[in-house]
């Protein structure tokens, strides 16, 4: 997989680093620079990555990812406790809130840090990229409105129209689906099942049974 | 503005009347006694500082910093003045045949068979600071269930009589509906009656979901068929000013910052709060009290005094500095009318640790809600997406199972077209990004292999989420005197000293064939809209959901509604139930116990709507009373009695 170029998208005045940490992100996130950017949350998201992850364990995941980049490759061809860290990133970015990771992944990385999902910050939650994979606004904030509720939203841009926009046409391999997924026909283990309590932070969601799993108890 | 004092303050004078609480009924009662030039004391046990403008972004900031953004996730926990929350329950792994499947960990004790699921909130303004604005009236059947269907308790009154009433609190409350649509389901009797605002403009969902009207649905509990035909909902939220309603309503926006929030702006965040506050909430009216009324914060009432004969005196209170540290000192205050209107939950453990009117029997008893049981489907791609996460939290429904001989069988429900997609059910849409990137692990807790990234991620979340429906199913919940509140001040008491209420809950078979019969029914909706059906209440690992029970074999599972209603119940007959039809207790001829704790059936409607009325209704009566009690002594002989002019 590549990465777009420095020029495209990018406000003049942001430091190297942030820079890299956003274009890096583009592959990760499906999202450009430019939108990235204008999250105003890089810093944070960087900030927060390295005090999850730890500042040492974050530079060797990161060194690894632009290795992965250059060879064409996505996150799935990580390490495991990479990939996990990869997917915490995107959730950060999607979400606003840092995860719970897999107990596994949070062992081998000896965080100094509870497993535990917190919001990064109260803006950050404002600007999760999630809302806008459907045409949606946050909970709570940009308001589209009186009335606009009344109108069916555009349907999503398809997987060819997203890789174009972002540069990433040309890369011939899918981004962890191996094999093509019928909306009709989503796994179970691609949507979130019940939340049997409240108390449960969206990380920790399990995913759902297939569809029409029947009701009826054995008891 | 009112006058608002502290503690001490309050404890100098005496009043004409003395407020629990300052939600919804006590703030509307205090706007209508003070108007009467009665003066009038408000205690309220939580914070303030929402009436400012800065305090309420303090609170959307609390919310957006939430992770889990529960009803009560835009305030903070307070321990002076503590209150239930969804967070408290946790399900039970493995649990034994027989045993309770959850534990409660908060406020409330819990030592029923089933969980009490519904939270409330204590701060100014109360659980009116989260709740949706959803104000249907009740079906005049609602109010005569024993008689009619023969279960559930009958109203000492007829709807028609609350038919002024309900007009009324609308106009309170600030509604914007559909007033023919109201009248073709038969809650409003008044032909000519139209709402202060024109209805919230409904979904593009419930455009979808219309085009099923006059489809057949078979129940096949109550084994009869039902002919869908959806309805619009009326809404406590700021819309458009109606014209043909008959005096001029002047839409009410923002408290706090001016011309602010006069219209709904479609944050989709109702529950728990209204960025722009177009939806009505009780400090609204609190900003319309006149100089007659006083109100204090942070004044916990801790019992209500008993005064000469039947009668009580006032109330002793503690008040705080510190939510986190309470330390307090008690005062008392005085007046020559005491009426609580704490929430259903709160005025009984208010009359239970006072011991006052315990003549019945019945304070505590029947603790009723609204079980919710929700169901979640994915409409078909080929449609487009439905736009969930929009609008308000849900704007129409289907009625058509909240009337009629079914509810012999079956309790009655009502389905809500939910507009926020799998929120409640799954905590979509941030736990689809979890489950799409294959986060958090396995049961074993190592990482997961599969996982989708960069734009087909952005694609399948585009797709997945744009197309859920779930469809919240309210069933009514008729009065057992077996759910009940008590209290245990020996055992169990709050940081500031005051008894937590002890819960015992459960569902009777009528309440758990309702749920089951809208779990059948909404299958095949969802079969008519060619949606693919992805609820599931079965255990899961050996855990299972919280209100989990099984019904004709399948599992099924509840949600509260934050109905709490119940407690205190009106009748006629002293012996049977706790308040008269004015909501006076029968035992005290000047103490008053008034909210949804005063309903004997609570049908399928929000009971916001039909507590407004009632407390409204009281408003007047305690007119009567006060001016009763003020009228001068007749000094004069009759035969020297001037002739009026």
């Amino acid at each position: 997989m590549t990465v777009p170029a420095a020029a495209k998208g990018e406000p003049a005045d942001v430091p190297d680093e942030l820079a890299e940490f956003v274009r890096y992100c583009v592959p990760l996130t499906g999202f450009a620079a430019f939108d990235l950017h204008a999250t105003g949350m890089a810093r944070l998201y960087l900030d927060t990555a390295r005090h999850q992850v730890g500042e040492k364990r974050f530079t060797t995941f990161w060194t690894a990812w632009k290795q992965a980049v250059a060879q064409h490759k996505g996150p799935q061809d990580l390490s495991p406790v990479h990939q996990e860290v990869a997917r915490a990133l995107i959730y950060l970015w999607y979400t606003g809130a840092w995860p719970r990771l897999a107990p596994a992944a949070h062992a081998a990385l000896r965080r100094e840090v509870a497993n535990a999902e917190s919001v990064a910050s109260p803006s950050a939650y404002v600007e999760g990229l999630v809302w806008r994979t459907f045409h949606g606004h946050p909970a709570g904030a940009k308001p589209p409105g009186f009335g606009t509720w009344a109108v069916q939203p555009p349907a999503p841009q398809s997987v060819e129209q997203l890789r174009t926009g972002l540069g990433l046409a040309d890369v011939p391999y899918r981004t962890g689906l191996t094999d093509e997924v019928s909306p009709d026909e989503i796994p179970g283990r691609l949507l979130p099942g019940p939340r049997i309590s409240r108390h449960i932070p969206p990380s920790a969601v399990p995913t759902a049974d297939a569809a029409g799993t029947p009701e009826e108890s054995t008891a | 503005m009112t006058e608002t004092i502290s503690a001490e303050g309050a404890a100098r004078r005496r009043y004409d009347a003395i407020i629990v609480g300052a939600g919804w009924a006590g703030s509307a009662l205090a706007k209508r006694l003070g108007a009467q030039g009665w003066h009038v004391l408000v205690l309220e046990a939580g914070n303030g500082g929402t009436e400012t403008w800065p305090g309420y972004l303090d609170s959307l900031s609390t919310y957006y910093a939430a992770v889990a953004k529960v009803p009560n996730s835009a305030y903070r926990r307070n321990k002076a003045a503590p209150y239930p929350d969804v967070l408290d329950l946790a399900p039970v792994r493995d649990p034994e045949p027989g045993r309770p499947e959850f534990t409660a960990n908060g406020y409330f004790v819990q030592n029923g068979r089933l969980p009490y699921g519904t939270d409330y909130l204590r701060e100014l303004g109360g659980a009116a600071m989260h709740w949706l604005g959803a104000v249907p009236r009740m079906l005049p059947d609602d109010f005569a269930t024993g008689t009619v269907y023969g279960y559930g308790r009958d109203w000492p009154f007829t709807a028609e009589e609350l038919q002024p009433w309900y007009a009324e609190a609308e106009r309170e409350l600030g509604v914007a509906g559909n007033a023919e649509e109201q009248k073709d389901l038969g809650v409003v009797t008044d032909s000519a009656y139209q709402y202060p605002m024109h209805h919230i403009p409904q979904s593009y969902l419930d455009e979808r979901c219309r085009t099923l009207d006059g489809t057949t649905v078979n129940d096949s509990v109550a084994d009869e068929d039902y002919a869908l035909k959806m309805y619009g909902l009326p809404q406590a939220r700021n819309s458009t000013p109606n014209p043909a309603y008959p005096a001029p309503y002047r839409i009410q926006g923002a408290v706090g910052i001016p011309n602010y929030g006069e219209r709904c702006v479609g944050n989709a965040s109702c529950v728990p709060i209204c960025p722009v506050q177009a939806k009505s909430h009780p400090l609204r009216l609190q900003a319309a009290w006149p100089g007659t009324v006083t109100l204090a914060t942070r004044c916990v009432v801790t019992r209500v005094r008993k005064g000469r004969d039947a009668y009580v005196s006032g109330v002793e209170y503690r008040t705080y500095t510190d939510p986190a540290s309470p330390v307090s000192r008690s005062y008392v205050a005085e007046a020559d009318v005491v009426i609580l209107a704490a929430h259903a939950i709160e005025n009984a453990r208010l009359l239970l640790f006072s011991e006052l009117a315990t003549g019945s029997g019945q304070v505590g008893r029947n603790l009723m809600d609204h079980p919710t049981i929700l169901n979640w489907a994915l409409t078909p791609e080929a449609k487009g997406p439905i736009g969930p996460f929009r609008g308000p939290g849900h704007t129409s429904g289907w009625e058509v199972f909240r009337s009629g001989f079914g509810r012999s069988e079956r309790a009655p429900f009502r389905i809500e077209i939910g507009n926020w997609g799998w929120g409640w059910a799954t905590g979509a849409p941030l736990s689809n990004v979890a489950t799409a990137l294959g986060l958090g692990g396995t049961p074993d807790g190592s990482v997961r292999d599969k996982g989708v990234y960069g734009p087909e991620l952005r694609r399948l979340l585009g797709s997945s989420i744009g197309r859920q429906l779930q469809l919240q199913i309210a069933v009514e919940q008729s009065a057992d005197e077996n759910n009940r509140v008590t209290i245990d001040p020996a055992r169990y008491r709050d940081a500031m000293g005051n008894p937590r209420p002890i819960l015992t809950y459960d569902l009777d078979e009528h309440v758990r064939k309702g749920l089951y019969a809208a779990r059948l029914v909404a299958r095949q909706i969802f079969g008519f809209l060619e949606a693919t059906d992805y609820t599931d209440h079965a255990p899961r690992d050996g855990v299972p959901p919280l209100g989990h029970f099984v019904h004709s074999g399948t599992h099924l599972a509840y949600s509260g509604a934050g109905h709490g209603a119940g407690t205190h119940i009106m009748g006629d007959d002293e012996t049977t139930s706790v308040v008269d039809r004015d909501q006076r207790t029968h035992d005290h001829p000047n103490l008053y116990a008034v909210g949804c704790g005063s309903m004997p059936s609570v049908g399928t409607s929000n009971p916001t709507l039909t507590m407004m009325a009632l407390a409204l209704r009281s408003a007047a009566e305690i007119h009567k009373d006060l001016t009763a009690a003020r009228r001068p002594a007749r000094l004069r002989t009759p035969q020297h009695e001037e002739v009026p002019a």
